[in-house]
């Protein structure tokens, strides 16, 4: 008999889990979210930004590009493998 | 509201031995991942070295990876930008030094072990057991000073960030010890079917409660500061975080599907592996709405350019996890090497780009002075981005042809000329990962002891 141990594990997991999320509520920790978003702005802005240039924008379009392939791909994949893995 | 003068933590010792440990064992990973590629193309390559034979190479590249490149690099980060957001200093630099030191020396010890033979023979659960007990240490300690530097903050709002990246090594801090069997030295393992178990709860939670959330706490960081644009919503945020503490869990059951492990673990891990995509989705919505309209910006800054990518790469790694996670399509995809292709777009693609945009992005904040040299990262960028596509494409294609002979029950010496092709095209891909690791190597050690960079 081991199902109880994970059982125990998991439960145990989800009550931590649970009695962090309270205190979190307690602390205030969900309130002032508008704040919350500029926290790491607050901290960080010391440096000029860095400088838009054209193979910057040409870069991030080739990204793009790849990643609408691999999702084509990933499609053709799912269908494949739905009609020939079933 | 606070103060807006913060208090600046001064020396960013640890942060600072975490990036070289991570460029240093980046580079030893990628030479190990090319030994086991060659081996793959020509089984008797190096035949009689037996230190490094496939089956110890494997290991030896994967457990450097993860534990030597990826999480230290990602920490190296979270060193950095805690004590930023807190308000504070960091509880202590020299505590994070032992633990860096402890932490490569476990690095080395694992590798030395596995080398010589020493493993427990489960993934990602091969280190001994004294290893073990040193990766206990070394992550208790970073635990430790991570806790209580939030516990001296001065900034009430624990940002994203901090959630995610206390989370992970807390939550791996046990996991590793639970899913190592650490109180059975002997074997590091419990008997049968309980033992596969057990190894896919901690296995998954390596990348679901580690590189994940670490991964996750590092973009949080970044990407606003990069676009200058506040966080989308931080509620949505803390939403995505409790998601993904509830599902990431107890889904590792999602290795085992044919295996005969209970039904109702199967089922609640491929339940929860399909609403993984909420809290996927709830983070890329958010970080997207972030750099909405900034892809410019975010291009033109090396750090930027590497996280964002690495979103794009998590979108990827998840919705194809989601989507193995169903047994029909697990049927053709499950071993083979489509499964090493998803391996290296989470491990490589999501978690070590976005590591290494954590690394460039505090390397001119740690020193004070502009990183060494823009080029060399740039292009380390792009070999590491070719590497990752071509992996992915030339892997997945052989997995294809690997699943489908499966299904028609094909003899597997038929099939391994097929695919013998794709194995060389990964070969050659890896090797510009590997270049990459080298210049990302030189590059950090620049920046670092002999930058001839105006300090700022
Ligand atoms: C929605 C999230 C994800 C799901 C549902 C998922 C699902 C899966 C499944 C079902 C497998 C087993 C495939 C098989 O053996 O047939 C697998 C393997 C793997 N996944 Fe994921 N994945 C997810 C995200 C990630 C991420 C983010 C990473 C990396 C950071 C990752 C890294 C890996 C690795 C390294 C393996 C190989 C394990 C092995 O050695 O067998 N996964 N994943
Ligand atoms: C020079 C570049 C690389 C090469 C040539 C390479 C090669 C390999 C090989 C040959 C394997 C064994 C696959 C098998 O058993 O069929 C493997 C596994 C793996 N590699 Fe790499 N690798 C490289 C870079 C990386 C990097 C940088 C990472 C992570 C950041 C990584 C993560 C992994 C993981 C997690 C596995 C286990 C996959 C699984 O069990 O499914 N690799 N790699």
């Amino acid at each position: 008999m081991y199902y109880p141990y994970f059982l125990a594990y998991m439960i145990s997991g989800f009550v931590i889990s649970l009695i962090v999320l309270i205190w979190a509520l307690r602390n205030g920790q969900f309130k002032d979210q508008q704040r919350a978003r500029f926290l790491p702005l607050e901290e960080g802005l010391e440096t000029e930004p860095a400088k838009v240039s054209k193979i910057g924008k040409i870069e991030a379009y080739a990204l793009i590009v790849l990643a609408s392939l691999g999702l084509f791909g990933t499609a053709a994949t799912l269908i494949f493998s739905l009609l020939k893995g079933g | 509201m606070s103060s807006p003068e913060p208090e600046m933590p001064k020396t960013y010792k640890t942060a600072k031995a975490f990036c070289l440990t991570s460029a240093g064992w980046f580079t030893m990973a990628t030479s190990a991942g090319m030994i086991g590629a060659g081996y793959l193309i020509a089984p008797d390559f190096m035949a009689n070295i037996e230190w490094i034979h496939f089956g110890r190479i494997r290991p030896i590249h994967v457990n450097i990876n993860l534990f030597g490149f990826v999480t230290p690099g990602l920490l190296a980060a979270a060193f950095y930008f805690l004590p930023r957001l807190l308000r504070t200093e960091l509880y202590s630099e020299k505590l994070g030094i032992v633990s860096c030191v402890l932490w490569n020396i476990y690095v080395f010890a694992g590798v030395v072990g596995i080398g010589l033979g020493y493993t427990q023979g489960r993934e990602y659960a091969e280190l001994a057991w004294p290893v073990d007990i040193l990766v206990g240490i070394s992550f208790g300690l970073v635990v430790f000073n991570l806790l209580m530097t939030v516990r001296q903050r001065k900034e009430p709002i624990l940002y994203v960030s901090i959630w995610y990246a206390c989370a992970a090594v807390l939550l791996t801090a046990t996991t590793y010890c639970i899913g190592n069997v650490i109180w059975r030295p002997d074997t590091g393992a419990l008997l049968g079917i309980p033992d596969a178990i057990i190894l896919w709860f901690y296995g998954h939670n390596v990348f679901g409660l580690l590189l994940t959330p670490l991964g996750l706490a590092v973009a949080y960081y970044v990407l606003p500061l990069v676009s200058r644009s506040p966080l989308y919503s931080h509620t949505l945020s803390l939403i995505g975080f409790w998601s993904l503490l509830v599902v990431y869990t107890h889904i590792g059951t999602h290795h085992l599907l044919q295996v005969p492990v209970p039904t109702w673990l199967k089922v609640i891990a491929i339940v929860d592996s399909v609403a993984m995509v909420i809290p996927v989705m709830i983070f890329l919505i958010n970080i997207w709405y972030t750099v909405k309209g900034k892809l410019g910006v975010i291009y033109a800054d090396i750090a930027g350019k590497f996280i964002f990518t690495g979103t794009i790469m998590y979108f990827f790694v998840n919705i194809q996890g989601s989507i193995m996670s169903l047994p029909q399509v697990q049927r053709v995809t499950h071993f083979n090497n489509w499964v090493v292709a998803h391996a290296h777009l989470g491990v490589l693609g999501f978690a070590g780009m976005t590591a290494l945009g954590g690394l460039y992005y505090i390397l001119p904040k740690i020193t004070g002075k502009p990183l060494y040299s823009r080029f060399l990262a740039d292009l380390q960028y792009w070999f590491v981005l070719i590497g990752v596509v071509g992996f992915t494409i030339g892997l997945t294609i052989a997995g294809l042809i690997q699943g489908n002979a499966w299904i028609n029950g094909e003899a597997l010496y038929r099939v391994l000329p097929e695919i013998h092709i794709y194995y060389v095209a990964r070969a050659s891909t890896g090797l510009l990962v590997a270049i990459a690791a080298y210049l990302g190597l030189y590059n950090v050690i620049r920046t670092l002891f002999f930058n001839p960079g105006v300090s700022r």
